[in-house]
């Protein structure tokens, strides 16, 4: 590890447990770069994953800027994932980021995350979280889940085949909503949960959300763990050795 | 004839009508129906209702709630 880096990595590389050559040899994908991948984006920049790809195909508007923190109202009008890119830049060019302007879909993901040992959700609707959830147990990549809903976020660690998947949680698809409605600091402390389990996930590192959903209510202060089992008649993992 | 505690937040505790505290609906029915009856039977469309979890584990719509229990309702919650 070169001296700069070191330096930069001071306070973490000091950690037992903490693996900076897993990080720096990991790549990403972070599908969205909304709320959750605002945050969680961050994380993993100023941690040293060594590849961060990521994918959105939304333009800033000012109504994003009560949670997107990557963004000021410099960049509105302006794509998500080339703003993203020259912030998550400045703060760490020791690592490689890839920005994708690109609607995520069954048609493209494979291309879309091809190299990509981890994916990190930052979307901002169910039909696409099926899509990357079907891509995460077709191929046994590792998928760390969020989303948010007013006060409340969710998170979770999806590792295939041995977890519980998207589907094995909510069988079908809930019905489309429009605009929903949320507390700007919820995506925020969800997508730094989601940028703590994707490094420990990288590093080895045990006590990840893997087999468990954290259900977080900031209104009633309330964390709640809920086992995620998989669902021995899921549709789609459990026929997955 | 039991009680069964149900809570729900965002937009989903107003559905629910919750009588006793911010949160939590008191809800007196008969034993064995499931909880997809019971929310039927309180006037709340299952369809609102992604999951449900008791006691750290996850709860089907189509599962029976004992006497007592307390069960959690979450709409789907698909925000980033």
């Amino acid at each position: 590890m070169a001296a700069k880096e070191k330096e930069r990595y001071l306070r973490q590389l000091g950690l037992e447990e903490w693996n900076q050559d897993r990080l720096k040899s990991a790549g990403v994908f972070v599908a969205g770069v909304g709320g959750l991948g605002s945050a969680s984006s961050l994380y993993l920049a100023a941690a040293g994953v060594g590849l961060l790809r990521l994918c959105d195909p939304d333009r800033l508007e000012l109504s994003d800027l009560n949670r997107q923190v990557l963004y000021s109202e410099r960049s509105l009008g302006k794509p998500k994932v080339e703003e993203a890119r020259n912030m998550l830049a400045a703060l760490n060019p020791e690592i490689k980021i890839e920005a994708l302007s690109e609607k995520i879909s069954e048609r493209n993901i494979e291309q879309l995350a091809a190299g990509c040992g981890l994916i990190v959700d930052g979307l901002d609707n169910m039909e696409t979280r099926i899509v990357l959830n079907s891509y995460s147990v077709r191929k046994r990549i590792p998928y760390v889940y969020g989303a948010v809903h007013g006060w409340v976020g969710l998170a979770s660690l999806i590792l295939p085949p041995k977890t519980g998947c998207l589907v094995c949680l909510m069988p079908s698809l809930p019905p489309a909503a429009g605009p929903i409605p949320v507390a700007g600091f919820i995506p925020g402390a969800i997508g730094l949960i989601q940028a703590a389990e994707a490094c420990k996930h990288l590093m080895g590192v045990k006590g990840t959300l893997a087999g468990r959903l954290l259900v977080y209510d900031s209104r009633a202060l309330n964390f709640d763990l809920v086992d995620w089992e998989k669902n021995p008649a899921c549709p789609l993992c459990s026929k997955i050795e | 004839m039991m009680t069964i505690f149900l809570k729900a937040g965002s937009e989903l505790r107003l559905k629910l009508k919750p009588d006793v505290d911010y949160y939590t609906r008191r809800v007196e029915t008969e034993g064995g129906k499931t909880l997809r009856e019971i929310l039927r039977q309180i006037g709340l469309d299952p369809a609102f209702v992604a999951f449900a979890y008791s006691e750290g584990k996850l709860r089907s719509l189509d599962s029976i709630p004992q006497d007592g229990q307390n069960i959690t309702l979450q709409p789907p919650v698909s925000g980033g």
